[in-house]
């Protein structure tokens, strides 16, 4: 098979050499700057040759009448006769259709006007000006049909991002990115805005399928800049700010809770309701509910008060504020770029400095980016780059949500008016005699102590259990009953600090084998390093626990090999295209994980210095995965009005078992560019009218390792006398069950665009309207837990998505001095579960077991729990709906001020075949599980953006709206009695009693909550934002000159300065979501609790060339 | 021409990467599964798995008995977290069917009988159930050809696994199975089914999972070791063998009421040749961590601590709250909390409660105070150096747990208050006469809450013994099984009785302050004795009702 290639080639090799000379002629090429082009196609009959590095050429025509063609893709076209002249200069002018940029595809290029799939590309113009540290961030509402989630707004953390929803539910379902050529196994997150020239989006699957097993989530192409020939330019950017936290929870502290208690216990005694309330409480029992809590713990609410009001001088702690912080942010780059006759380079290297609006929470970043291109000589091309990077990230141990839910009363650190209190007391309590000033101030210090003071009615501290009653309003109590430290303390006591060595690096030499027939292989190397220590000092979780490390490494190490044959050949009407190729790719990962114990001091932090290893959280394991490709694809064009591209790709994969490893993933697609047609080619005003239409296959592998064979893991036990001798036992799994069938996961997607530009290409359309079916869903499905595990591995449903994404870029006023220019992006995706093998739905749990619900012919994700009718109003109603019938299996359901259900369903048992029978839409007066039903969805109905920009003379202004319209989220905050007691948003309003019923839908506090899933948390998703707004000054260059340099730029930049987020939203940040544990899988979707504050972040910065 | 070749040469180089075995892998870190149990050394490592695999479901276990019986109380009543939450519901009889406890229970346990499953299915073990429900025919085989291990090790293996699928069932079936249905019982597997099966399969009656257990025991006590205690080889300690299979299989049989059967078979333990006896040293020392596996112990579920990954968290769950290291180091959860009647403090006060242990020495080792009001389970407090990491195994079946069933199968006459006797006498109490327990005496109990009422008369005997058990396996999650299976072996002392007398008791001084799901003590009492006692057994999660979509699994009455 090789051999008779190989002598093929070398035939056509040696014909490279048989041609004649003829009239020389020769010259240099320029642009409208007066700089050298290179790569100029310039043609003449039957031959065509292209311009050096120097923008020179040299070409044999036949005779003087002979015509020179001179085409290059960004410049009009321009045809000269060669005369007398033997030295022709040419001058070309920058083309001004955009439509014929070129535009970075799988495995080569495309000028935008032969792009027949579904590619969007987003230029770096400003974006590195905008005042994020990752580029997935930059990227938020750029591009139609990425959605680009900030689920966390931590510093330096991952953007969630997906391309045209979801078409896959448990492999991976992140795009694949590809930097110049090299798959990044670090997604964005490595890649220095600054180095990027241009971002290209693949959406339709016969774009993203020449990367086959990858594409199926699409494909984000990253091009960085290179040099030109040129003499050596430098470029220097300096910018930095502050980020604020946008906003905060609004919350009471102690002592304004109790007195929104007491004001409304007073409210609550001119209700008539209430007959004769308890003469020493005057707390009013009715059905057992005392409404201003219960009795412990109106002692504990009591006894907070008194330490907020006597020892903290009436301010309790917002413990926000002592965890935010006004945070800066630094970018700083430098690059070099020139080149000569035979190589150019673009050497960079860049810091940013990002910290987060909490404390402990950093992000630092170092890029280097070399890339040499070297002319070995005029056939043989060698390129190559070499990446390092390095990031630190100080990461906060305690969550945000610690901290706003944290009790205002309790300082964190003691002060000697607490010191006094805990130590001098008449009951004093174990702690006593340990604790002084300075020291961190837990809720355990102030357990069983004697408080006495008044309350905001003016009454005295009582005890209303009749327990332990204390005389003279003194009495003993427990303000918080809590084992754990104050989170303040919590978050001082431990540093996790993540480092990561990366280093990507790759060559390519490429051959010219025959005109239009190049050779090209590429090797490349992504390294990765990551090291985290997770340190906590002693007693940072509890009294007596030891200091502890927990140490990290992982390695990573991905090898490519990628070859590939290029044929192109522009023939008098058509254009033909051709790649094949082959790629090999290893990927090997190790992972350790050691953890220390009882270091002899807090500072040492090194193994050597622990007392002991803990086998729990000691483990190792290493990994490796393999895919081997075949590729190829033609694409073809005639006249350039009809184009046509086919492509193929054959994976093999090591994630399935034997007989299941290869898949197949062919794409076809079709262009039609109309306005190049006689009928159509006259109308001055259409610059394009163009149509699309692509079908394409493109799959998805990555699941977990080995998801075809069961694996045993370590299960030791102890046997023997006394304490006993470990002895090895192997289990099998617990997580999930293998299997053994399961093979590729396919999109199927069907695209048909439009492009449309019109009035000198100032106002430019594209649109696509796209279907995308995912058949052998690589399922992480919910077995019956009876089979003793959780979870097994399936192959099976469909998943449809279908949508429209329509991008418009428009130049509304063009003048010498001003311009105004806008571009829009909106898309609109919907999805369905179209099956799902045997099943007619699946439904899974989150962290509080609020159920998500996937059903067949419904949105992939449904909240599944029960419909709510406002609260009931009183006993009575409740006695009412009761002597009407309706009964509940659902504890503590009624509850005056308690959430009312809804009777949705009803059930029977048949009387003939005794099958159970839900009857949906029947209430049977019977409030129970089977009352569950579809609550909301976590699907948008369109995602968009929009951006303007001004440039007025030398003055640049421009700002980005970005939005989502539509979905709902679970807001997982009020499942919890202190958000709903000491948060306004849930105590406003509420109900007090039958005749203060507040806004009938607000429940009292403690009640009817239980962890049921209703829709009085489902609340609204939609949100816009203004996300960036940028303006800048260029000082002219005549100026620049002068001193030396070429451009001088002055900009400042802000992010986040307006958030709108939905009404009926109660959390703080409408894009935060949890997305671990549970909800690392996409049939659990949806769900916020405790959300970050999203960061308001303004820069200055400058930018100089030289 | 010559250049050309070279980079030809490369071409050709590069396309010999090409080698299929870059996507030919298996795991470097696991084992597979399928290609292992190939002898016998492969084979003990899997029945080791299984004795881990008891270790997890027993962090959940005394949830779902002791927190449900009269023992302990949910004591964090104005705590609104999550884990209070769902310990008070189970607490109150009101558990939710979505209850996290009980779901996390049950997928430990029945991960462990599949561990128990692929060790029986390699050994070539295969259950026969009996040819009709509740028949004395149904047997485990064990395939006489396996070239992975000897017909003799096969057994031996095969013994110890039936044993723990059998504890597992057990626990299973008193806790989940009703009676009130057809297929009142949980999901009978004796082998590892695949989840396409799993989702046809529904449950089982009561009884088809008492027969399963019943064969399970019998191979264990046919084919488990019956060297006495006093020739063990050390490495045989900890393992089930015969006499500890004997000893849960006379449990099953009282449970179900057959006191002939359950008598003729825990007998043969008491006799000389199981070497077995109590550790009449102390009560203290049945409990010791450097005494472990003494020769009281049958079975016990073992821990190791000293950071090697098999410690016993039970010990920080149980330390009071709020205590910082004054108790155990990184404090305590406050969980499974004596109740005040159980409670050491209210024995200087026997005559508020005569339930109080009045043997101290037993008192001791099962409670300890913090301060006058956290008192704590102290019996599995080894003091560990890290948090969760205790040494004390959990004693599972105790020689004198034999000797009081034999009183409970005996009835009131001399034989079973000899029993009796002799674990009063390690206790450091004195014997009883028989005039003690005479059958028709009874003694009357008298409690009062608000406007409610209980008077409680119980025959001696079975106060005494039902005492008895409660002090000597206190915290030993037996309390909640021992009431429910008095109903069958006792004429009046039964779980609704003993639960009511626990809430009318109790009302005022806990329940009525929890915040989190306030009830009356109405609902208390009728939580206990509604619908025939339904809320006596837990709800089927409902993650399995709501994951198989292809057959309705009958949810347990009044859920």
């Amino acid at each position: 098979m090789k051999k008779p290639f190989l002598i093929l080639l070398l035939i056509l090799t040696s014909v490279i050499y048989s041609q004649t000379d003829k009239l020389k002629v020769s010259g240099v090429v320029f642009d409208s700057k007066g700089e050298t082009i290179p790569g100029v196609n310039v043609s003449s009959e039957d031959q065509s040759i292209q311009t050096d590095i120097e923008g020179k050429y040299s070409i044999n025509v036949k005779s003087s009448k002979s015509i020179l063609k001179f085409t290059s893709i960004g410049f009009d076209a321009q045809i000269v006769v060669v005369g007398k002249n033997k030295v022709i200069n040419i001058t070309l002018a920058e083309s001004k259709n955009v439509l014929d940029e070129v535009v970075v595809i799988g495995y080569g290029t495309q000028k935008r006007s032969n792009v027949t799939g579904s590619v969007s590309k987003y230029k770096n113009e400003k974006m590195d000006e905008i005042a994020v540290s990752r580029l997935d961030q930059a990227l938020q509402g750029k591009i139609a049909g990425v959605q680009v989630q900030n689920v966390s707004s931590e510093a330096g953390a991952d953007a969630v991002i997906s391309i045209r929803g979801i078409s896959s539910v448990n492999a991976g379902a992140s795009p694949l990115v590809v930097v110049d050529g090299q798959p990044n196994p670090d997604g964005l997150a490595s890649i220095n805005m600054a180095d990027v020239a241009s971002v290209e989006v693949l959406k339709d699957a016969a774009s993203a399928a020449i990367y086959g097993s990858r594409g199926a989530s699409g494909v984000i192409l990253i091009t960085t800049k290179s040099g030109k020939t040129d003499k050596v330019k430098y470029a220097f950017k300096y910018s930095s700010g502050f980020k604020t936290a946008y906003n905060r929870y609004p919350l009471l502290n102690t002592s304004q809770y109790t007195q929104l208690l007491y004001n409304e216990r007073d409210i609550r005694a001119t209700d008539p309701y209430f007959i004769n309330p308890d003469p020493i409480t005057q707390i009013i029992p009715v059905n057992n509910i005392l409404y201003l809590g219960s009795n412990t713990k109106v002692k504990s609410i009591q006894a907070a008060y008194i330490v907020e009001q006597t020892l903290l001088g009436g301010k309790g702690y917002n413990y926000q504020d002592e965890v935010l912080q006004t945070a800066g942010f630094k970018n700083i780059q430098l690059s070099a770029s020139g080149g000569n006759k035979n190589m150019r380079y673009f050497v960079s290297s860049g810091y940013q400095g990002d910290e987060g609006v909490m404390l402990k929470s950093n992000y630092e970043k170092f890029n280097f980016r070399s890339k040499i291109d070297i002319d070995l000589s005029k056939k043989v091309k060698l390129s190559f780059n070499l990446n390092p990077s390095y990031t630190a990230k100080e990461s906060p141990s305690e969550n945000f949500t610690n901290f706003w839910r944290y009790a205002s009363w309790l300082p964190a650190v003691h002060t000697a008016a607490t010191i006094n209190f805990i130590k001098n007391n008449l009951t004093p309590n174990s702690f006593s005699p340990l604790v002084k000033v300075g020291d961190y101030a837990h809720p355990r210090h102030f357990i069983g102590l004697t408080y006495s003071s008044f309350m905001p009615d003016g009454s005295q501290f009582f005890m209303p259990d009749g327990l332990s009653f204390g005389t003279n309003g003194v009495a003993v109590a427990t303000p918080n009953n809590s084992a754990q430290n104050n989170p303040m303390a919590a978050l001082l006591s431990h540093d996790i600090n993540a480092k990561a060595y990366g280093l990507q690096s790759g060559a390519s030499f490429s051959v010219n084998l025959l005109p239009g027939l190049d050779f090209k292989t590429m090797g490349s190397l992504y390294m990765k390093y990551d090291t985290k220590l997770d340190w906590s000092n002693r007693d940072a979780d509890g009294d007596g626990l030891e200091n502890k490390g927990v140490y990290y490494n992982n390695s990573y190490i991905d090898l490519l090999s990628e070859n590939t044959l290029n044929y192109k050949k522009e023939f008098e009407n058509q254009s033909l295209d051709v790649v094949i190729g082959y790629t090999a790719q290893k990927t090997k990962g190790a992972k350790t994980q050691t953890t220390g114990l009882s270091y002899a001091s807090d500072d040492i932090r090194t193994l050597n210095s622990a007392v002991f290893i803990d086998k729990l959280g000691t483990f190792g394991s290493q990994n490796q995965v393999g895919l081997l490709s075949y590729l190829g694809r033609v694409n073809y064009g005639f006249k350039g009005r009809y184009l046509l591209s086919a492509s193929f790709r054959s994976d093999g994969s090591s994630y399935f078992g034997p007989g299941n490893k290869w898949g197949s993933f062919p794409a076809a697609s079709l262009g039609w560019v109309a306005n190049k047609e006689s009928f159509l080619n006259k109308v001055g005003w259409l610059n394009k009218l163009a149509f699309r239409g692509s079908y394409g296959v493109s799959g998805n592998n990555r699941i977990l390792d080995y998801g075809f064979s069961n694996l045993l893991s370590p299960a030791n036990y102890s046997f023997g006398s006394e304490t006993g001798t470990q002895t090895p036992g192997l289990a099998t799994t617990s997580t999930i069950i293998a299997n053994p069938d399961i093979t590729w996961e396919s999109t199927y997607q069907t695209n048909v665009g439009l492009d449309l530009s019109l009035f000198n290409n100032r106002f430019n359309i594209t649109a696509d309207v796209y279907q995308s079916i995912t058949d052998k869903l690589l399922l992480q499905q919910a077995t019956m837990a009876f089979t003793g595990v959780p979870l097994a591995w399936n192959n099976i449903g469909s998943l449809d998505n279908k949508g429209y994404e329509f991008e418009l870029s428009t130049t509304n006023f063009k003048s010498k001095n001003f311009k105004w220019a806008t571009s829009l992006n909106i898309a609109h995706t919907e999805n369905k579960i179209r099956e799902l093998g045997n099943e007619k739905y699946l439904r899974n749990q989150g962290e509080r077991t609020e159920l998500y619900q996937n059903k067949v012919g419904d949105p992939l994700v449904q909240f599944f729990g029960y419909k709510t009718d406002g609260v009931w109003l009183s006993q009575i109603q409740i006695d009412e709906a009761k002597a009407n019938g309706l009964t509940s299996t659902l504890p503590s359901l009624f509850k005056p001020g308690g959430l009312k259900l809804v009777d949705v369903n009803g059930h029977h048992i048949d009387s003939v075949t005794g099958a159970f029978v839900l009857d949906e839409g029947k209430p049977d007066n019977i409030i129970d599980i089977y009352d569950r039903t579809v609550i909301g969805n976590p699907y948008p109905d369109f995602t968009w953006g929009v951006t303007n920009t001004f440039n007025i003379k030398s003055l640049d202004f421009s700002f980005s709206w970005q939005g989502v319209q539509g979905g709902q989220l679970i807001n997982g905050d009020p499942n919890y009695a202190d958000v709903r007691s000491r948060n306004t948003n849930y105590n406003t309003n509420r109900w007090l009693s039958p005749e203060h019923i507040g806004d009938g839908k607000t429940p009292y506090e403690d009640i009817g909550f239980n962890w049921l899933l209703t829709d009085y948390v489902v609340e609204s998703a939609s949100y816009f934002a203004l996300r960036e707004v940028n303006i800048g000054y260029t000082l002219s260059s005549d100026f620049c000159k002068k001193i030396g340099l070429s451009s001088l730029r002055l900009y400042s930049s802000a992010n986040n300065l307006y958030i709108h987020s939905a009404a009926g939203y109660r959390g703080i940040n409408s894009e935060g979501r949890s997305n671990s544990g549970p909800y690392s899988s996409a049939l659990v979707a949806g769900y916020q609790r405790g959300s970050f504050p999203a960061s308001k972040t303004i820069v200055l910065g400058i930018d100089i060339n030289f | 021409m010559k250049k050309s070749f070279k980079y030809i040469s490369l071409l050709f180089l590069v396309s010999l990467l090409g080698c299929t075995d870059i996507i030919d892998l298996n795991s470097e870190s696991n084992i597979v599964q399928e290609n292992y149990f190939t002898n016998y050394s492969e084979l003990q490592e899997g029945l080791t798995a299984c004795y881990n695999g008891l270790q997890k479901p027993l962090t959940y276990e005394w949830i779902l008995t002791e927190l449900r019986s009269d023992n302990t109380i949910m004591d964090g009543g104005t705590s609104t977290s999550v884990v209070n939450n769902d310990l008070g519901f189970i607490d109150q009889f009101y558990p939710p069917t979505i209850h996290e406890g009980i779901k996390n229970y049950w997928l430990l346990t029945y991960n462990n009988i599949r561990n128990a499953n692929v060790v029986l299915t390699a050994v070539g073990a295969s259950y026969t159930a009996p040819t009709t429900v509740g028949g004395n025919d149904g047997n485990i085989d064990i395939a006489t050809d396996l070239p992975n291990a000897t017909l003799d090790q096969r057994k031996k293996i095969a013994a110890e696994a039936s044993f723990i699928r059998a504890y597992h069932y057990f626990n299973l079936i008193r806790l989940f199975g009703t009676e009130a249905i057809p297929k009142g019982g949980v999901f009978l597997l004796d082998k590892v089914i695949t989840p396409e099966a799993a989702k046809q399969l529904n449950r089982s009656s009561v009884a088809e999972i008492y027969d399963l257990i019943i064969a399970d025991l019998k191979n264990a006590v046919l084919n488990g070791s019956t060297d006495p205690y006093s020739v063990k080889t050390p490495d045989q300690l900890g393992h089930a063998n015969s006499w500890a299979a004997r000893a849960l299989l006379g449990k099953v049989y009282l449970t179900l009421g057959d006191k002939t059967l359950a008598t003729a078979t825990l007998l043969p333990v008491i006799a000389n040749t199981s070497g077995y006896a109590l550790e009449t040293s102390s009560y203290a020392n049945v409990f010791a961590v450097n005494n472990e596996m003494n020769k009281e112990i049958l079975f016990a579920i073992r821990f190791k601590g000293g950071g090697v990954g098999m410690g016993n968290p039970l010990p920080n769950l149980f330390a009071p709250t709020n205590s910082g290291s004054f108790v155990i180091k990184g404090d305590g959860k406050g969980y499974n909390t004596p109740t005040t009647e159980l409670a050491i403090n209210l024995k200087t006060n026997p005559t508020t409660f005569s339930y109080t242990d009045p043997s101290a020495a037993r008192a001791l080792v099962n409670y300890n105070s913090y301060s006058t009001s956290d008192v704590y389970v102290n019996k599995f407090m080894s003091r560990p150096f890290l948090a969760n990491d205790a040494e004390n195994d959990f004693p599972v079946l105790r020689y004198s747990d034999v000797l009081l069933m034999l009183a409970e199968a005996g009835g009131s006459n001399a034989t079973s208050l000899g029993y009796i006797n002799s674990v009063r006498s390690r206790a450091g109490l004195a014997a009883l006469k028989i005039a003690d327990i005479s059958a028709v005496t009874t003694k009357t109990f008298t409690i009062s809450s608000g406007t409610t009422t209980m008077v409680v008369e119980y025959p001696l005997f079975e106060k005494v013994l039902s005492d008895e058990r409660r002090y000597e396996f206190a915290f030993e999650n037996q309390r909640w099984f021992d009431l429910l299976r008095f109903k069958k072996t006792f004429t009046t002392l039964n779980a609704e009785s003993v639960m009511k007398f626990h809430f009318v008791s109790q009302y005022d001084a806990i329940y009525k302050g929890f915040t989190v799901l306030p009830v009356t003590l109405d609902e208390l009492l009728g939580n206990v004795t509604n619908n025939n006692n339904a809320r006596f057994v837990l709800p089927i999660p409902q993650y399995e009702i709501d994951t198989n979509t292809q057959v309705q699994i009958e949810q347990n009455p009044s859920y």
